[in-house]
């Protein structure tokens, strides 16, 4: 057990920490400067525009993807689950964009979001005989990173819904069907209620990783128009890598650490409303 | 006679049928939506730069210009290099993290040392730390290691990436299994590392194959960690080259560069889309065996 421990002290909870301490520390390597200027960091935050922009961001972003994240791997798990023939085909198929690396696939979303040639625009310009502009308007843009995220990660969710869909004893849907339930109530009082602890710890989980995203917005949008896509995970890799201000980059880093932070625990609280009331 | 029994078959038939129309719509539409994207990429990857541009756009294969792409890209840009690279950073990063998680996940789920279970939770709350908390101070530690640039390094990280999740898994997948099995093997007198060799090792073989899928494809995926670590040619990997394949020769000119940029991107993803295709049902049990424990 050692050797795993060690690894992770060495690669994860020691850089951690430092980079709380950083955080204290006017420290560039640009500069050459390494002074302690307790919250001067923090301070600048609070009026630094990017950090607000990336915070209505963040929030926006993770409540949208993860909500049609759920509500989209319900249906698809609803819809995999299904006898048919080629299901096994049709579920390797789910899987491909979760296998795909998140920064292919945010190149290619660029393409695909061109106004003139890309897949987007050609099939709205088809039906509706419109070609939006998808990523120098900030709303759509924001809408833009967060559908291509959706693509990606629903797949993994299915997988998990599938799984618990098959954990439910057929007794129950068979007796509801005797007591003369259709399909789509059988779904809403037995499916769904049982379904939800699995529900609400997923959503967590993927709240916690939708905070943390980062290549979908450095390839799709660079964060921007302006600041109106990016995220926390972002200004962190400008600020350290770009502009070479590591003490501020700490800092931002630590916000991100806080944010995490405050959806896992709220949504710890949240579970264990759910389960009590189960 | 016969039309008499047929009839009610037929209509029971049609009945079925309609019932399913709207099932195939949707799966249908589901299908349409997961693989248009991809195709698209393969379609851009294929056509001659100037046939890139047609609006509307065309939706047939149009030619096999992807051959001299790949003749310009694997000019221009180390590409062989690259594809090395994460082959053998996704491969050994995973092997170290199995045994190694293979070893901690067995201390953790069979020796009752007081505080397993924290340092297993430990384990999975440090995954949770962001990337970003840890990535400044490991660029510094790597410029006084020399470690920057070096595939070593970047093996280092990979792996440590992957140590939780995959002793989390292998915990769950011991649990299943009766230590009875150990203990009748220790009856006989196995040592400690024949034990984990002969005894441990075989029941769990399926968990071991099941996050050996996952972690490579999440190896040959990694590009946050060589961005940061790797900006030489010894140490980049192939999700480095879409952006790179961008910028190459004529193709500052707009439609060459997305050509180019599918092109790499076709490289990057046909390797993983075959590892699913076969693997499905590893990778599967992998996903819900963190969750479902």
């Amino acid at each position: 057990m050692a050797p795993v421990v060690l690894w992770r002290l060495a690669t994860s909870i020691y850089p951690f920490v430092y980079t709380a301490y950083l955080s204290f520390f006017d420290n560039s390597p640009v500069r050459r400067t390494f002074k302690f200027i307790g919250f001067d960091n923090y301070i600048a935050m609070t009026k630094d525009q990017n950090v607000n922009d990336t915070l209505a961001f963040t929030l926006y972003f993770t409540v949208v993807s993860v909500s049609l994240q759920v509500v989209l791997g319900l249906a698809i798990a609803q819809l995999l689950n299904q006898r048919f023939r080629f299901r096994n085909l049709a579920r390797a198929v789910n899987l491909l964009p979760w296998a795909m690396s998140a920064i292919v696939i945010g190149t290619a979303a660029r393409w695909i979001f061109d106004p003139d040639f890309g897949l987007v625009n050609d099939l709205i310009w088809r039906i509706s005989g419109a070609r939006p502009l998808w990523l120098v308007d900030p709303s759509r843009a924001r809408l833009a990173v967060t559908l291509t995220d959706v693509w990606k990660n629903t797949a993994f969710l299915a997988v998990i819904f599938i799984s618990g869909l098959q954990g439910i004893p057929l007794e129950l849907y068979e007796a509801a069907k005797m007591d003369g339930a259709d399909g789509i109530r059988s779904y809403w009082y037995i499916t769904l209620p049982l379904l939800m602890p699995l529900i609400i710890s997923m959503a967590i989980f993927i709240a916690i990783y939708r905070v943390l995203s980062f290549e979908i917005v450095y390839a799709l949008t660079s964060g921007g128009p302006g600041s109106a896509t990016a995220l926390m995970s972002y200004l962190v890799y400008l600020q350290g890598f770009r502009v070479l201000n590591f003490g501020y980059a700490s800092a931002l880093a630590m916000g991100l650490f806080f944010i995490v932070l405050v959806v896992g625990l709220l949504g710890f609280g949240l579970l264990r409303r759910a389960w009590e009331r189960l | 006679m016969t039309t008499l029994i047929r009839q009610p078959i037929n209509r029971r038939w049609i009945m079925r049928t309609a019932r399913a129309i709207p099932f195939y719509l949707a799966l249908l539409v589901f299908l349409t939506v997961v693989l248009l994207p991809i195709y698209y990429i393969f379609l851009t990857a294929f056509a001659p730069g100037d046939k890139i541009f047609t609006k509307p756009l065309s939706y047939l294969p149009r030619s096999l210009a992807i051959l001299d792409r790949y003749q310009q890209i694997f000019a221009a840009l180390p590409i062989a290099r690259y594809l090395l690279n994460t082959t053998y950073l996704a491969t050994v990063s995973t092997i170290i993290a199995l045994v190694i998680s293979f070893l901690g996940a067995y201390a953790i789920a069979r020796l009752q040392f007081p505080g397993a279970n924290l340092v297993l939770i430990g384990l999975l709350a440090s995954s949770m730390l962001p990337g970003a908390t840890t990535v400044i101070p490991l660029f510094q530690m790597f410029q006084k290691l020399k470690l920057m640039n070096t595939l070593a390094g970047l093996l280092l990280l990979y792996t440590s990436g992957l140590l939780p999740v995959t002793t989390w898994v292998l915990v769950s997948f011991l649990k299943q299994v009766p230590p009875e099995i150990e203990d009748a093997a220790k009856v006989d007198g196995a040592g400690f590392i024949p034990l984990l060799l002969y005894v441990v090792l075989p029941v769990i073989r399926p968990g071991m194959a099941t996050m050996f899928v996952i972690n490579f494809i999440v190896g040959w995926n990694e590009f946050f960690t060589p961005l940061i670590f790797a900006r030489g040619p010894g140490a980049k990997v192939i999700t480095m080259a879409l952006s790179e394949a961008q910028v190459i020769g004529s193709s500052t000119q707009f439609y060459q560069s997305w050509g180019n940029m599918s092109a790499v991107a076709i490289l990057a993803t046909v390797p993983v889309f075959i590892i699913t295709l076969v693997f499905q049902r590893q990778i599967v049990e992998g996903i819900t065996s963190g969750v479902f424990k």
